[in-house]
């Protein structure tokens, strides 16, 4: 008996050992899309069946992501593939050496536009992930509730203030947009307004080397339009979160909502179309086109050639379209070849780009220091606790900071 | 049987060195308490010391505490969540306590009908989830769903964006806490109270005590012990408070840090590190832990020596 029972212990043993002397490889790619899980996996299996390369997806909760990868990386137990942010946050990993240098990985430098490359790359151009999908901010808007008023998409943001008001004259709440979240305020509303009033990436340069104060004229006339637009805000406004926007428009309790090009999935009870934020008389449009996730390798994988090949796929125009479609709506691939996207709907917020100066969110590079700052004068501003005058000084003064000057 | 086997605990076998065989029965409640609580505290206090993270950590003396209470923001911040903590405290320790205080009496009462029912009501808060509670209460008092209901009961003055105003959310997210935690202390008071014997309750009525007078020279004296174990509690519980503030108002403690706890302020700079960046400053975090632990330790010191002393 005691035999049997040591022989099916050991038969066991060798066939849980199988899978291991087989030649694939198993890696992990780590994320704060937990919301994706399902398509991201769907994509990474299909990439498996073609290579014999299993990669297994595994989000964290979208707030914790950073600290918890640093934590990982700290550690040696990072994923071997990881989303890495935009800018200074992404560069940030690479300087500490946990990025694998990209740079002359085949695809990026053929496959991407410098634009595109820019926001993962440091200081000195090499690129620490690979570009994998930006988004924009646009307003979305319910088409019956336009229709029972006979209103149209709104082409000057004079004309967006006017249509406000004629919704509120007849009793409906114009925007689903709050200030409780403590970040969409800055990161999509009034980010998605300043490519209107400054204009593209040359002129936030003149920000960002301190040549252009944000107390001028621009940055006044944007917190200036912000403000008439916070009055149309929901009532309690100041408890409204951004969870709450979609289920807000859902329920009809809201006609508008402005927010980033990824709730479009959210808003799936809603018939709604989407319209990009308009300028104000006299200005040209800009649009907030934000680089959002990249791809990057970890430096102390165990298996750096299978990395690299998955990257360079992704870099690929076959590649990009597998992870295009995988991607939830509102995710746009920043290949520079053609990607059909599927969903109409989503195309149309694609297409409010169109014609437009696009630009990263203007404080992401440089002056993301003042990010704090820049919410609590404007939700002060919303709240009609500060002047746009004392809002703009203190702008100003946060930006000189920032800068060192 | 008795005395073959006698020998062997007293005597000093290879497991019972000395006669101690009782250091077996510690051990691994010490291993554990050792590993998973002293150690990390002690390291925390050691990382209170260096700046970075642990690949790239370096020695800096005293630098996190000179920052956090000199720099203009650290300080600033600190000193609000310390304020807001100690306000946070002191809803629970005088409305929660008390009203803990008054049920059990209550509770207890010889004249009293269906006490198991009322028991439970009070006693159900503490079994839902923090998070759950968090949530419920946030869309309560959310103008754009729970004020719509509050409108159709015709509570209009009711509706009001109570935790986006900073003059009521800390009072807000504290009632909603006191709420779910009334019933511990309850508990508590009911399970001193049922100590305090008959005969003495009894001898009172008989003296011509009033009930004010039985509580106040009797029971309340009786149960002192249990008081001061409260209190400790509360003290400790709430200046480790986190979950309620992360799930009503979010971690960076809104309105404007009205509602932001030393534990939610812990838990940004030292955990999380601040949106969207994220990238924590595990120094400045120690810092703040140590800081707070040794003024917890000169609160609770006396109130332990005031309350358990006798004993």
């Amino acid at each position: 008996m005691k035999k049997l029972v040591a022989l099916l212990l050991v038969a066991m043993l060798a066939l849980s050992m199988m899978p291991a002397m087989a030649e694939n490889v198993e890696l992990t790619m780590g994320s704060w899309r937990s919301d994706d899980a399902v398509q991201v996996q769907a994509m990474l299996d299909k990439y498996f069946e073609k290579t014999g390369v299993k990669i297994t997806f595994q989000p964290t909760v979208p707030d914790q992501y950073n600290a918890t990868l640093r934590l990982q990386l700290d550690n040696g137990t990072g994923p071997d593939l990881f989303y890495s942010r935009s800018y200074a946050a992404g560069a940030e990993l690479f300087g500490l050496g946990f990025n694998m240098d990209l740079s002359d990985l085949p695809g990026v430098k053929e496959n991407f536009t410098p634009a595109s490359i820019e926001p993962f790359a440091d200081a000195e151009g090499k690129v620490f992930a690979v570009p994998y999908a930006a988004v924009n901010h646009v307003v979305y808007y319910n088409v019956d509730t336009f229709a029972k008023y006979n209103l149209t998409v709104p082409q000057t943001f004079e004309e967006l203030l006017a249509l406000s008001q004629t919704l509120k004259d007849n009793g409906e709440t114009p925007f689903a947009n709050g200030i409780a979240s403590n970040w969409d305020i800055l990161e999509c509303v009034f980010s998605g307004m300043v490519p209107n009033y400054i204009g593209g990436p040359e002129n936030r340069a003149k920000y960002e080397s301190g040549e252009w104060k944000m107390n001028d004229e621009n940055f006044v006339a944007a917190l200036t339009d912000f403000e008439k637009l916070s009055k149309f805000f929901p009532e309690g406004f100041e408890s409204v979160t951004n969870e709450n926007g979609p289920d807000m428009m859902a329920l009809g309790r809201a006609v508008m909502l402005i927010d980033g090009s990824w709730q479009s999935g959210l808003l799936k009870d809603t018939n709604w179309g989407a319209f990009a934020i308009p300028a104000p008389e006299g200005k040209e449009p800009g649009m907030c086109f934000h680089p959002d996730m990249g791809l990057a390798g970890n430096n102390a994988t165990k298996h750096p050639e299978e990395v690299k090949a998955f990257l360079s796929w992704v870099a690929s125009p076959e590649g990009a379209v597998e992870v295009a479609a995988s991607l939830p709506g509102g995710f746009f691939p920043m290949i520079n070849a053609p990607v059909e996207l599927t969903d109409p709907k989503v195309n149309e917020v694609l297409a409010a780009n169109q014609g437009r100066v696009t630009d990263a969110r203007f404080f992401w590079s440089k002056l993301m220091p003042m990010y704090k700052v820049m919410v609590e004068e404007l939700n002060a501003l919303a709240k009609g606790e500060k002047t746009v005058a004392e809002v703009a000084e203190v702008f100003a003064a946060e930006q000189a900071k920032t800068l060192g000057q | 049987m008795q005395k073959t086997k006698q020998p062997v605990l007293r005597g000093g076998g290879s497991i019972n060195p000395g006669g101690r065989y009782w250091i077996w029965y510690l051990l691994p409640a010490l291993v554990l308490y050792t590993l998973f609580m002293a150690y990390p505290m002690l390291d925390s206090i050691r990382i209170s010391f260096y700046e970075g993270t642990t690949s790239a950590r370096t020695y800096v003396g005293f630098q996190n505490y000179i920052n956090l209470f000199t720099d203009e923001v650290y300080s600033k911040r600190f000193w609000n969540a310390f304020g807001n903590t100690w306000i946070f405290f002191a809803f629970h320790m005088l409305l929660q306590n008390v009203l803990g205080m008054l049920f059990a009496v209550i509770l207890t009462n010889r004249t009293m009908k269906g006490r198991p029912f009322y028991q439970t009501i009070t006693f159900l808060p503490v079994t839902i989830a923090v998070m759950v509670t968090g949530y419920l209460f946030k869309m309560l008092l959310n103008p754009q769903f729970g004020g719509y209901a509050l409108k159709d009961m015709g509570l209009n003055f009711l509706v009001h964006p109570w935790l986006g105003d900073a003059n009521t959310a800390l009072s807000v997210v504290s009632l909603v806490s006191v709420w779910q935690w009334v019933g511990i202390p309850t508990m508590m008071f009911v399970a001193g109270l049922q100590g305090v014997s008959e005969d003495v309750l009894e001898a009172a009525d008989i003296e011509g005590c009033n009930g004010w007078q039985t509580f106040r020279y009797i029971k309340l004296p009786i149960i002192m012990p249990v008081v001061g174990m409260i209190a400790i509690l509360t003290f400790v519980n709430n200046f480790n408070a986190f979950d309620i503030v992360y799930t009503m108002t979010g971690p960076d403690g809104q309105p404007s840090y009205a509602t932001d706890l030393i534990g939610t302020l812990f838990y940004r700079y030292g955990i999380a590190g601040e949106h969207p960046v994220g990238i924590p400053t595990p120094g400045i975090g120690a810092a703040i832990s140590t800081s707070v632990f040794l003024m917890l330790l000169a609160g609770v010191i006396p109130t332990l020596r005031a309350t358990q002393g006798k004993e």
